[in-house]
């Protein structure tokens, strides 16, 4: 494996906000997405984990092309796809696909469903105007959905029905990669395992690579194979499932494993968690050094005002001093 | 609130100084003028005619004077035949013996003289019309009100019963009925048939009765229409759930705490009803030989009363820009959810 | 694990396309409008609706074609009628000798457009006295009724006969040969039988051939020329003709007819082959131009001036109009002496108010039902005019306003709306706020200013731009309607443009182009549709409105507003035409309500969240 897949190198998408003057320019600038760096290999599925507003959503759009982004350079099999025209993104199109986070939304209330599952192969002239509606039955029977509703509207079908419509639309090109946004978090959770099973058994398949955005850390341990957590546009640490759910070392990921429930009620009760002090700090106005050091519960560990003036940079793990020191003190 | 007020009283000024500078350069575009086409003057009358309407000025003297606020009426020049039979001008900065305003024009609330009317100014006509309008479309206002939202509440309280699909049926008639359709029907039956009310006229309560109801029936077969929504969408929510939950009396769940909420989009209804109930003024006024504000408007208009004309339709801006901004004020009061600052 | 690679992962098994292509026979999807159809369908109210204004647009729309009397020809009524069932006689004026059902071989229209079914006699008269004895005579010999209008000549002639007295009487189908459509081609819109009753023999024009003047009618055009103060007009002065190309045969002669002061005019015919309508006739005299298709007349100083040069069409007969002449001849009544007998039957356009294809319509009227047309069956208003078809062709004028200004504010609002919406930001806030402050304004006032101070530019505007009133009218209309159109497209298109489908197709590779027009035009279309049908009675009844006032549609023109007006002024105490309020009323309030019902009706319908539902 020379290449990975997908390999995302600092990737900058800051927005404007408010206007001074007629044709002014932006009063400031929101920093969604800070310097995301990460790499996906083929069958692999990467989790993207965080809070709401972190960042995840932003860095998935820009992935795959519906925000430009600001700086920074996303390449698919080695190929730079981040500032492609439409037309040079076509090919792309087809390998990367998509899957959004509300079926109710997703999905245009005035199309069938055989022409929301056709449009693509429409588009990208795949098949024949006959074959279409084979093709769309064929990608419904896929989803675990009767092949017969294909003149159905959307509002005839449940949320979790629609999800798997959103992800036959997102199978109908043939992809290898298929970016998920939330894709189950608008979803019942009896019907979140589902479509997580679903997604599962698409990935044995047809050989799928996901990169899965998901703020429940159930269905992430559930599904991915390395997990990459996000915190105020940027990546804080990155790991295999295991060592990460099992071994967390950044101080963010800590207070977030420590909020997952643990199934057993005697554990619950003595389970120590870690509460954040504060809100999550405007993405508007960063703060300077670690962007978490005003939260950070183990900032003291650390001397001097390193935390909240230089900023850490993601080494292979975690992007934090304290870890930084530690492996460098073990280094020497 | 007084961000809002500010901001709302400057479109205000734009949309008036637009109104007014648009209908006067149009007006005084005219070819001829309002007193061509009858039978030709005598050249002195003609000067004296046109000095006393100041048409010998320049246009942009014409404007500024009629739009005020100063008066610059202050030399009025008038016209007279010298030895030879020629046209001299003579001035006098008070002709008439009257005193000269330093303040005049629109912005003074002075609507000039009218072409037509000769005796009277614009702002005469309008303070004898206006109150005969305004009595008519209250009148009218009360009526729709009443009948509209009791004829909502009733079609709301048991949708789908004959009482509701006969009084929507009723709305959808009034709404697509023009009125003097109806005001015509209306005399008919209640004047020739059954001799019960004057044909035409104004003056006693009898006078009245018609042109209200056929002026407000529309406006009561939207408010109906609105009442009936919003009360069906307030009583299915679940505070109205709980007051019968708590056993007060339907009556009292209905009149007290349904009816503010579902009378919300009456109240926004109320700004474009007032300009309606203006408009439809036009046509009853002229059914019933009303000598309001309306009929004036509509002489002017195919007369070429054009200061008179311009006169209602600026006073008519005025009233409906400030009815709309009351009632986007009072929607506020009785809606919190709903904030000035956000549109 | 086995990961299938390249695309063979994704091909179809056999075993399951042959399942699926089976399964696939076996239903048939529907479409979003076919399914929106079915469920109008489903509501009666709505549906009843629909099929009430396609009857009634259909019927407005054939009205030329359509036996109904003219809308707009004057009768010499002076009350108006009250409505004639079909099974009653028609009660006319004056009244037909043979008693007829509801449906009448002529018509009572004897002095303006429409039918014409009549011989038109003038008679020079000294006074009343002599007209009412002229007009007695005719009526002897005729056997019937008639109706007269007397006029004063422009000079008076040697004998002192000052006036002249047209009588119209009434022809029956026993009098005239039927329109035969195919053998003797004629438009059934300018159908003459004409009859000169003192020309003398024809006069072949020098080097042309002379024409055969058949026994029977003829096809003839005729073109009038006219001296305007009884010059003896000289027809060696006429040096050229031309008659375009149209026409294959084209035989001239000059006919002189007996010279009224005043009156008396030279008739220059020309037979041709086959009818056709307007052909460009070009007369010069002494070298000038005189007339064309649209006669031009150019004064010329040393000889007699020209005035008038009317071109006319029809078929020579012979018949009750030299009968006429013959007794008139033999006996002469004191005071009064005969001019000129012209039959004339056909259909007349209205002026104003037919198109090219309304022409074809009125032709085929006549090969459908030849002179037949219907009675008074809603009766008629104070001037004769029947009232039913003036309902059907005042529907026509409310239905096109309604209509085309409805459509051009759909055009601005949406696209003012959907730029609005598409540029977001502080464009948009801008534009809604204009908006806004429009919406505040009482447009009615500033639009009648508007339409009064264009008036008086009519001409100029006519004559220099082609924009009559109507025009004008819709575009005034249009301009203010579009302001709701435009908040409802802009609300549209600004909650679609940040959809999840929106960025999902654009995901798939769609093109801006085809995510405006597959997936937010849809969206908006359903909504706009609904709007529209809630337009066209909002401007038909501002079209309604304004006509009442005398600020929209103009006589002779018929629309709904000016029948609204002719209903309120017929209310008096002394006698109720109720006819003049409740039909026009019920056409107007039935069409009004059936549109409001159907936009409610469209408005679920198009709504697929509803489907299934209702």
């Amino acid at each position: 494996m020379s290449t990975p897949m997908l390999e995302v190198t600092d990737l900058h998408k800051h927005f404007p906000i408010g206007t001074k003057g007629l044709l002014g320019k932006p009063a400031r600038w929101l920093h969604a997405v800070d310097g995301v760096s990460f790499s996906l290999e083929r069958g692999e599925t990467l989790g993207l984990v965080g809070e709401s507003g972190c960042g995840k959503s932003t860095t998935a759009r820009a992935i795959i092309g519906l925000y430009p982004p600001t700086s920074g350079s996303v390449k698919f099999e080695g190929q730079e796809i981040s500032h492609l025209t439409r037309s040079e993104r076509a090919p792309f199109r087809r390998r990367i696909q998509m899957i959004f986070q509300d079926p109710y939304a997703s999905l245009d209330p005035r199309q069938t469903v055989a022409s929301i599952l056709a449009e693509p192969l429409k588009i990208h002239r795949l098949a024949k105007p006959r074959e279409r509606k084979l093709r769309a039955m064929q990608l419904l029977d896929a989803v675990g959905l009767n092949p017969r509703h294909i003149h159905r509207f959307p509002h005839e079908f449940s949320g979790g029905q629609r999800q798997r419509i959103g992800v036959a639309r997102a199978l109908s090109l043939e992809p290898d990669l298929i970016i998920c946004d939330e894709p189950v978090s608008a979803l019942d959770v009896s019907i979140q395992a589902q479509v997580v099973n679903l997604l599962e058994e698409l990935q044995e398949r047809f050989g799928l690579s996901y990169l899965f955005i998901a703020h429940d850390l159930a269905v992430v341990r559930h599904i991915c194979d390395r997990v990459a957590v996000m915190y105020l546009g940027k990546v804080v640490e990155i790991a295999e499932r295991d060592e990460l759910f099992g071994n967390p070392q950044h101080p963010y990921t800590k207070a977030l494993m420590s909020a997952v429930p643990h199934p057993d009620p005697r554990v619950e009760r003595t389970r120590e968690r870690i509460v954040l002090e504060g809100d999550v700090p405007s993405p508007l106005d960063p703060p300077s050094g670690c962007r978490f050091h005003p939260r950070c519960i183990e900032r003291h560990k650390v001397a001097g005002d390193l935390c909240s003036t230089v900023e850490p940079q993601l080494d292979t793990r975690s992007a934090c001093h304290l870890t930084a020191t530690a492996t460098a003190a073990a280094s020497i | 609130m007084l961000r809002f007020l500010l901001r709302r009283f400057l479109w205000f000024g734009i949309t008036i100084m637009t109104v007014m500078t648009v209908s006067f350069f149009l007006m005084h575009s005219v070819k001829g003028g309002p007193f061509d086409g009858e039978r030709k003057l005598d050249p002195v009358i003609e000067a004296n005619i046109k000095a006393r309407y100041h048409l010998d000025w320049p246009l942009w003297r014409q404007y500024l004077h009629y739009v005020g606020p100063f008066n610059l009426d202050d030399n009025r020049a008038l016209f007279a035949e010298d030895s030879d039979g020629d046209l001299q001008p003579w001035r006098s900065s008070n002709p008439a013996g009257q005193e000269v305003k330093a303040f005049g024009g629109v912005f003074a609330g002075d609507f000039g003289p009218s072409f037509r009317y000769k005796d009277f100014t614009v702002n005469e006509i309008l303070a004898e019309s206006l109150p005969i309008s305004m009595l008519l479309g209250t009148l009218s206002m009360m009526f729709a009100l009443a009948l509209g939202i009791s004829a909502g509440i009733a079609s709301a309280l048991r949708p789908g019963s004959g009482i509701d699909l006969s009084l929507r049926l009723a709305a959808t008639a009034g709404i697509a009925l023009p009125n003097f359709v109806i005001a015509s029907f209306l005399i008919i039956l209640f004047v020739f048939m059954i001799p019960l009310l004057p044909v035409a006229g104004w003056g006693t309560i009898q006078h009245m009765l018609l042109p209200g109801f056929c002026l407000g029936l529309v406006f009561a077969a939207y408010i109906a229409r609105l009442t009936r929504t919003g009360m069906l969408e307030t009583l299915s929510a679940d505070y109205i759930r709980t007051a019968h939950a708590k056993g007060l009396s339907p009556r009292t769940v209905v009149l007290r705490h349904a009816l503010k909420g579902g009378l919300l989009p009456v109240v926004s209804y109320l700004g474009p009803a007032t300009a309606g109930i203006l408009t439809g003024s036009l046509v009853i006024e002229k059914i019933f030989f009303i000598p309001g504000t309306g009929s004036h408007f509509i002489n002017a208009a195919t007369n070429r009363d054009y200061t008179l004309a311009m006169g209602v339709t600026i006073l008519f801006t005025v009233l409906v820009y400030t009815l709309n901004t009351l009632v986007d004020m009072a929607y506020t009061l009785l809606d919190p959810r709903i904030s000035l600052e956000d549109e | 694990m086995a990961i299938p690679q390249g695309d063979s992962r994704w091909a179809l098994s056999p075993e399951d396309l042959k399942r699926l292509s089976k399964e696939a026979k076996n239903f048939k999807g529907e479409s979003l409008w076919s399914d929106a159809w079915r469920r109008l369908r489903r509501n009666r109210t709505a549906f009843l609706a629909l099929v009430f204004l396609a009857a009634f647009g259909g019927i407005s729309l054939i009205a030329p074609f359509l036996p109904l009397p003219s809308p707009i020809a004057l009768s010499l009524r002076d009350e108006a009628a009250p409505p004639q069932w079909m099974w009653e006689e028609p009660e006319s004026l004056p009244k037909p000798p043979a008693a007829g059902t509801g449906m009448t071989a002529w018509t009572a229209n004897l002095w303006n457009d429409g039918w014409r079914h009549r011989t038109m006699l003038s008679v020079a008269v000294r006074d009343e006295a002599a007209a009412e004895s002229a007009r007695a005579r005719i009526e002897e010999v005729a056997g019937r009724k008639s109706a007269i209008e007397l006029r004063g000549a422009e000079a008076v002639s040697e004998d002192g006969l000052s006036k002249v007295a047209y009588v119209s009487v009434p022809l029956l189908r026993t009098d005239t040969p039927d329109v035969i459509p195919g053998e003797t081609d004629i438009r059934g819109n300018v159908t003459a039988w004409r009859y000169d009753a003192a020309i003398p023999e024809a006069s072949p024009i020098p080097g042309e051939p002379p024409l055969e003047v058949e026994p029977d009618w003829r096809v003839v055009h005729s073109l009038e020329l006219k001296a305007p103060d009884g010059t003896p007009f000289d027809p060696a002065q006429i040096s050229t003709w031309s008659i375009d190309q149209r026409t294959r045969k084209v035989e001239l002669f000059l006919a002189r007819q007996d010279p009224v002061p005043g009156i008396g005019s030279w008739i220059v015919r020309y037979q041709l082959d086959r009818a056709i309508s307007g052909p460009v006739v070009t007369v010069r005299v002494n070298g000038q131009l005189l007339a064309g298709s649209k006669p031009i007349v150019e004064s010329n100083p040393q000889d007699a001036q020209i005035v008038d040069a009317r071109l006319f069409e029809g078929i020579e007969h012979d018949d009750i109009g030299r009968q006429l002449a013959r007794s008139f001849e033999a006996d002469p009544v004191p005071g009064a002496r005969f001019l000129e007998a012209r039959h004339e039957s056909g259909y007349w356009p209205f002026k104003g108010l037919v198109g090219r294809f309304d022409d074809l319509l009125l032709h085929a009227r006549v090969h459908v039902f030849g002179l037949w047309q219907t009675g008074n069956w809603m009766g008629t208003d104070s001037q004769g005019r029947d009232l039913m078809s003036r309902i059907v062709w005042g529907s026509r004028t409310s239905i096109i306003v309604g209509l085309i200004a409805s459509l051009c504010s759909l055009l601005i609002g949406v696209l003012y709306g959907a730029f609005s919406g598409l540029m977001g930001g502080r464009i948009d806030n801008l534009m809604m706020r204009i908006v806004d402050v429009l919406y505040s304004i009482p447009f009615i006032f500033v639009v009648i200013f508007l339409i009064t101070v264009v008036n008086e530019y009519r001409t100029e505007l006519e004559d220099n731009f082609g924009i009559d009133r109507e025009k004008i009218f819709f575009l005034v209309i249009g301009a203010i309607y579009w302001l709701t159109m435009a908040r409802v497209v802009r609300g549209q298109v600004l909650s679609l443009k940040n959809t999840e489908f929106v960025e999902a197709a654009r995901v798939i590779g769609a093109s801006t182009t085809r995510i405006l027009l597959a997936h937010i035009v849809p969206n908006v279309l359903s909504i706009v549709i609904v709007y529209l049908t809630l337009t066209i009675p909002a401007v038909m009844l501002f079209e309604a409105f304004l006509s009442f006032l005398g600020l929209g549609i103009e006589p002779p023109k018929v629309s709904w507003g000016l029948l609204a007006v002719d209903g309120t002024s017929a209310i008096n105490p002394l006698k109720i035409y109720w006819w003049l309020v409740v039909f026009p009323s019920l056409a107007m309030g039935t069409t009004l309500l059936a549109l409001n019902v159907l936009g409610d009706g469209l408005r679920d319908a198009l709504d697929p969240k509803l489907r299934g539902k209702s």
